[in-house]
């Protein structure tokens, strides 16, 4: 302990520096850029109108819900399909493993919009999904999933579940089989092992998948504004639409603060969460 | 208090036969050991009784109940593993409680079996601490108070005492045995140490390639072994190989590199036999008489343990490579005498009575 603080002042501290910098410049200056253009109008003069018409516009609060809806159902979507993938990552062989990780991370390497592109070919009422599902009889005529909800929440999910799977995998891997053996033969059933032993241990990578996902899906621009366009508008859509179409910077700078207050809101939530979590542990530890 | 029968238990795992067709019959309140070299079987044993890994053939029961086709959580077999398997993200008393709440237990019942588990381990203190604030020590006493919350029929311990340094172990050594009595705890326990199996069990079972080489109470073990791989897991021995000159009166003659040895049994003149004895029963001077077997061969090395001190002796009749086999190893009481010098040449008798005759196996 002694050792580490005598390092500290000249130490491993300046190695933050350069990140520290580059951060400082290339983002909380124009962050803070971003939070006074949402406060002077076009003359430069101070004035709170751009909130004023955000908060008593009640088609943004429509938009708003229907970020919060498609981001939610996104995160939740990824956290049902992700869990299990995560731990079967988790259990499976090496090489199985190893292919695993590759069928993850490769997509990765694909761009967005070839990704949403991609999707707006499957979806199509005339598309692969739709006549695979005729095929087979699930449906008597195609599904709509082009332009709407449905087709926006199938990509996201495709785009964004890596980010959830990976913390969960990263948790999943740690947790000792022995422990499942413990609690089986103390008379813990299946699902009694599963809600009390491997839910709260891994809920710490469940935290951060969704704080990741959450986060990415609720900014998501590209995504929707390939698959369903102009007509099912989210945050992100009308805020570029303030600045590219209207050209009202105030408009759009209050929009882009909105939605960081969201986002970041989420992430401190999660990670309240995640340290509420392990709180009991630090108080140990303090004790000791 | 209950009684553990397995008969014809099977287990393999591709072509290798981990278990072959074991029996063994537990009675109620014994402490019994399963001691084997590893992978000898003994920790899967230990798995299919208690219904974590799902057996090939057989039969399992306890108290006449066939428990082979439930799943381990139906069983009511407590287990303390290795490393403890204690939940890292539950305090002692949670730990404790988890499988009186899987249990459907009432609350309030629940937080005094808690208090009783804790006090019975001296632990009461530490109920809300975090696992990870517990000595090593500490874990293993909540691993066996978790094991005994849920009175279990009866308990296994797979090598509990393994993480502990020496001096705790032996502690531990007595202070289970004793918490187990107390509850009147049939127990099978897994090891690898000879001398723990034989400070603690009622009886052991000597297991050896998914076999059961000797079940027998530990004098019986280290004094009677059955077989050259009991012998040679359990104490040391001086051994030497020979063939049978002749047998008459329940004696056999047998010539060895070191002459002529005289041993109790029955075998035909020219068979092949291993001939072995205890250090204690070596004799080291002249007190001998004339039935017993007698050599005199020079000292090569002295241990001393404290209490005692071993003597060994090479025999001069070692010849190539093979001198272990024939390394010759006495005990005296420390305190006796001074050290004898090495290199003196000093007279061993042993009585016949003490020497093992076992009869040569192709795999010996």
């Amino acid at each position: 302990m002694t050792n580490r603080l005598r390092l500290k002042p000249l130490g491993i501290g300046w190695l933050a520096l350069p990140g520290a910098g580059y951060l400082v410049l290339v983002f909380a200056l124009p962050l803070l850029a971003l939070l006074a253009s949402s406060l002077f109008d076009a003359e430069g003069a101070f004035s709170l109108a751009g909130y004023g018409n955000f908060l008593g516009d009640s088609y943004n609060a429509k938009v708003v819900w229907n970020t919060l809806k498609i981001a939610t159902s996104v995160t939740l979507i990824c956290l049902l399909i992700g869990y299990p993938a995560a731990f079967a990552m988790a259990r499976a062989p090496v090489a199985v493993q190893g292919l695993m990780f590759l069928a993850l991370i490769l997509p990765l390497s694909v761009g967005v919009v070839v990704k949403s592109f991609a999707w707006t070919i499957l979806l199509r009422s005339n598309g692969p999904v739709n006549a695979l599902l005729l095929q087979l009889g699930l449906i008597d005529e195609p599904l709509k999933l082009l332009f709407n909800e449905r087709g926006l929440i199938i990509a996201a999910v495709h785009v964004f579940l890596p980010f959830m799977v990976l913390p969960i995998f990263t948790v999943a891997r740690q947790i000792d089989s022995r422990f499942m053996d413990a609690a089986a033969t103390l008379g813990g059933g299946p699902l009694y092992r599963f809600r009390h032993v491997v839910w709260p241990l891994s809920l710490p990578g469940v935290v951060t998948g969704c704080a990741f996902v959450f986060s990415m899906a609720v900014s998501m621009y590209v995504i929707p504004a390939l698959i369903v366009g102009d007509r099912y508008q989210t945050l992100p859509a009308l805020l570029a639409r303030a600045y590219l179409f209207m050209r009202d910077r105030q408009a759009g700078s209050t929009m882009a603060v909105m939605l960081l207050i969201i986002a970041v809101s989420i992430v401190l939530l999660s990670s309240w969460l995640g340290r509420r979590i392990e709180a009991r542990q630090q108080r140990a530890q303090e004790a000791a | 208090m209950s009684t553990l029968e397995l008969t014809g238990v099977s287990k393999r795992y591709g072509s290798q036969a981990v278990l072959d067709r074991l029996d063994l019959r537990v009675e109620s309140g014994e402490f019994i050991s399963l001691l084997g070299p590893s992978g000898c079987g003994k920790t899967t044993l230990l798995r299919l009784i208690a219904g974590l890994t799902p057996s090939d053939g057989g039969q399992i029961t306890v108290d006449g109940q066939d428990l082979t086709a439930l799943p381990a959580h139906r069983r009511n077999i407590g287990v303390v593993f290795q490393n403890y398997a204690l939940f890292p993200h539950l305090t002692v008393g949670e730990n404790i409680a988890f499988g009186l709440k899987a249990g459907g237990l009432p609350r309030g019942e629940i937080a005094g079996r808690v208090r009783e588990a804790l006090q019975s381990v001296k632990l009461a203190a530490l109920t809300d601490r975090p696992i990870s604030a517990l000595s090593g020590g500490q874990q293993q006493r909540v691993a066996v108070a978790r094991a005994l919350a849920t009175r279990p029929r009866l308990v296994l311990l797979d090598e509990p005492l393994s993480a502990l340094d020496r001096k705790l172990r032996e502690h531990m050594q007595i202070e289970l045995r004793r918490m187990l009595r107390d509850a009147g705890m049939t127990a099978i326990f897994v090891t690898h140490d000879q001398e723990e199996a034989l400070v603690m069990s009622d009886r052991i079972a000597l297991m050896n390639r998914g076999l059961i080489e000797q079940l027998d109470a530990p004098q019986a073990i280290y004094a009677k072994p059955r077989s050259l791989f009991a012998l040679n897991f359990v104490g040391l021995s001086s051994q030497f190989a020979g063939t049978v000159l002749a047998a008459a009166d329940g004696q056999v003659r047998v010539a060895t590199p070191v002459g002529e040895i005289c041993a109790p049994g029955s075998l035909l003149p020219g068979s092949s036999v291993t001939l072995a004895v205890r250090p204690e029963a070596m004799r080291v001077g002249g007190s001998a008489t004339a039935s017993d077997n007698q050599l005199s061969l020079p000292l090569s090395d002295t241990v001393y343990l404290g209490a005692r001190r071993l003597l060994y002796f090479h025999s001069a009749a070692a010849h190539g490579e093979d001198i272990e086999a024939l390394q010759i190893i006495a005990e005296l009481p420390a305190q006796d005498q001074a050290a004898p010098h090495i290199g003196e040449r000093l007279q061993l008798s042993w009585s016949v009575a003490d020497t093992l005759l076992f009869p040569a196996t192709p795999q010996a």
